[in-house]
């Protein structure tokens, strides 16, 4: 599984991108094993409480996670996951 | 009147006269300024069959109510005209500082007509009006261009003017101001081109008043910290930009590559926003009153490519990057630059430029036709060359700065032309995102994103989110976009205050500057009869449902890569939805009932 950061991630992580040997099972999983990795900003970043943090986006394998299961989406090893704070343009 | 000067002025060109008159009252109230007044204007006073460069076109440079008070991010204007890309009503939306310093002047709108028998450029400085000569200054860059009319005016003045794009009348050419904010789209540049008129330097000593400073100061205060406190508008643009975008984008599998043959550009993290903040980023920079400060003020050291400006946004890091398969951020900020300096959309170019590079790879054109050049996809230095050639005009470059439909038609293939109603898509590949295929195919002016920026809750979650997978519910998505945006463009307000605020914060603002009360249904219906006067303008312009589609290769051949591998857009799906929201008959043309309700003939 690859996990890739950007943006403001990346301040808290400290890399762009981080290759898992055993997926977790759920998004929750992950996350909550990342923050104990990178620590209280990322923590931050991702959760709200024990809820996902509305101005994260993560997408796996290019779907928004708030349209598979959110936390609870089940994850595989052969998932991307990219985690975005809030961005814009136009 | 509050908000409004009370003056419009009126400068023929042909005769050399300058006229004030008073600001139609009716007018301001129902349409409010910019896109809505510009357009207005156009449509009265422009015949339907007049030839975009003749000097029987006019137009219109007007700011907002909004514009020049300290309401956030209120400094945009609109440069309003008939369109020679593609013959709509052109509003092109620019910020920089030159709209308030317009109404710092008195001036509710400025409208130009005829043609000068020589190149001229105007000096306005509050009552006073000047037509002076610019033969010596015809030619140069845009900054060049500014530095030059500062020099002659004042060094204060706010100029607005074109470079050797416009001059050479090309149909993708902007109007520049503050030397490195464009008004980019549907060829207004060549306009002023055709007028002869190479600048307009403005200095203001005015002030826009405000009916009710309490409210309005409240209504503000309000506005400006919901804009701080979001995450994109208090901290994302300004540390990013809007170059984040081309991550996301990707990571979703919409970022068009190669001309729109895919969706997903693997090397995309080279050129999007956070490369350009750890390798070209001097610093962040805001328009006129804007804590927002989505500009880039960017250097590239890299000899090769050596340069100052302002930029890339992220449609121009998209067009010049993966949709031409590069993906060296050096030569992209480089290519971004000359178009800045030359006067042309980079949008428009970079997508033109594509065109070409699959053009060329399928061997429809060859390096015979491309002055010797191999222009393949990938080809760093062919894509920077063509630009800098587009700019002068010389040999394909010429052709180049037609614009990609005039390009592929002429070489009989239009269909790798990727444009509705002939301007170019920008950087959202609507395979990958249904709702935005919809809004670049019922765009009033073609191929274009911020007008109904879907990807704010496609893709971006802003507020609210809703699957870019799904069809279901982007028909009245793209239209509550479509008439916010008309209605915020007229204010004179920036699309990216929306991320902070929306509706009801433009509404009361506005209310409180102008002492007309704007609830928010009068605010979006003012933004859905501005958009159904644009569709009424393009309806004699010959435009009809058919029109209203995507390139087919959109609609027929799956994304071939990445996340959204296998999608096509579904337009079919969304489009009589949309018809029917919009209250048009199944042609597409607005009934009698919705135009009465709207109070348009």
């Amino acid at each position: 599984m690859t996990v890739r950061f950007f943006a403001t991630i990346r301040t808290y992580t400290g890399e762009t991108e981080r290759r898992l040997d055993d997926a977790p099972a759920t998004l929750r999983e992950l996350l909550t094993a990342l923050a104990a990795r990178y620590g209280t900003l990322f923590r931050r970043a991702a959760f709200a409480g024990a809820d996902l943090n509305p101005e994260i986006i993560i997408l796996v394998n290019g779907r928004n996670v708030l349209y598979l299961r959110g936390l609870d989406t089940a994850l595989s090893q052969d998932d991307e996951v990219s985690i975005f704070p809030m961005v814009a343009g136009g | 009147m509050f908000g409004w000067t009370g003056t419009t002025l009126r400068v023929d060109l042909t005769k050399g006269t300058v006229t004030r008159e008073a600001t139609d009252i009716g007018l301001a109230h129902t349409y409010l300024g910019a896109r809505g007044m510009g357009g207005k204007i156009i449509l009265d006073e422009v015949a339907p069959d007049t030839d975009a460069l003749s000097p029987a076109n006019k137009i219109v440079f007007s700011p907002g109510p909004l514009t020049g008070t300290f309401a956030p991010s209120a400094g945009r204007f609109e440069v309003v005209t008939k369109a020679p890309l593609n013959n709509v009503i052109a509003g092109s939306n620019s910020g920089g500082a030159f709209g308030p310093e317009l109404k710092y002047a008195g001036y509710d709108a400025l409208i130009i007509e005829g043609k000068a028998a020589k190149p001229v450029y105007l000096w306005i400085k509050n009552d006073e009006v000047e037509i002076r000569d610019a033969g010596a200054i015809w030619g140069h860059t845009t900054p060049d261009t500014t530095d030059l009319v500062r020099a002659e005016t004042d060094e204060d003045a706010k100029v607005a003017c074109i470079g050797p794009g416009g001059e050479h009348l090309s149909p993708i050419a902007t109007v520049m101001n503050e030397m490195h904010r464009a008004a980019g789209r549907s060829g207004v540049g060549a306009v002023m081109g055709s007028k002869n008129l190479k600048a307009i330097a403005v200095f203001g000593t005015g002030a826009v008043t405000v009916a009710d400073p309490e409210r309005f100061k409240t209504a503000v205060m309000k506005a400006r910290k919901m804009i701080q406190e979001h995450p994109v508008g208090g901290t994302g643009l300004k540390a990013y930009g809007t170059d984040v975008l081309v991550n996301i984008l990707n990571q979703t599998g919409a970022l068009p590559t190669r001309n729109y043959q895919d969706g997903y550009f693997p090397t995309a993290d080279k050129i999007g926003g956070e490369s350009l903040a750890a390798k070209q980023l001097v610093r962040p920079k805001g328009c006129f009153s804007c804590i927002i400060s989505c500009g880039r003020v960017t250097k590239v050291d890299n000899p090769a490519y050596a340069g100052f400006g302002e930029g890339p946004e992220y449609e121009t890091a998209w067009s010049f990057g993966a949709d031409c398969g590069i993906d060296d951020l050096d030569a992209i900020t480089k290519a971004n630059f000359l178009c800045n300096e030359y006067g042309l959309d980079t949008i428009s170019l970079g997508s033109t430029i594509a065109c070409a590079m699959e053009l060329f790879e399928r061997g429809i054109i060859t390096a015979k036709d491309t002055d010797g050049v191999q222009l393949t996809f990938g080809n760093v230095a062919a894509m920077v060359e063509m630009t800098r050639k587009a700019g002068e005009g010389e040999g394909f470059g010429a052709k180049l700065a037609q614009g990609s439909y005039r390009l592929a038609e002429s070489y009989g293939h239009p269909e790798y032309s990727m444009t509705c109603k002939k301007q170019e898509m920008p950087a959202y590949d609507p395979r990958g995102v249904q709702g935005i295929g919809l809004n670049y195919a019922t765009g009033n002016r073609g191929g274009c994103h911020v007008r109904g920026y879907t990807i704010a809750i496609e893709v971006l979650q802003n507020g609210a989110v809703m699957d870019p997978r799904i069809t279901e519910g982007k028909a009245g998505l793209d239209i509550t976009f479509q008439n916010l945006t008309a209605a915020l463009d007229s204010a004179g307000a920036c699309l990216f205050s929306t991320f902070g605020i929306g509706a009801p914060e433009l509404a009361e603002m506005l209310s409180a500057v102008t002492g007309v009360e704007y609830s928010v249904d009068e605010f979006m219906k003012i933004g859905e009869r501005i958009w159904n006067q644009e569709r009424l303008w393009n309806l004699t312009q010959g435009y009809t449902t058919a029109d209203d589609t995507l390139p087919e290769r959109l609609l027929k051949d799956p994304i071939k890569t990445g996340p959204a591998k296998g999608e096509v857009n579904r337009l079919g799906e969304m489009l009589p939805e949309y018809y029917q929201l919009r209250g048009w008959d199944d042609k597409g043309v607005p009934s009698k009932a919705k135009l009465k309700e709207l109070s348009l003939n």
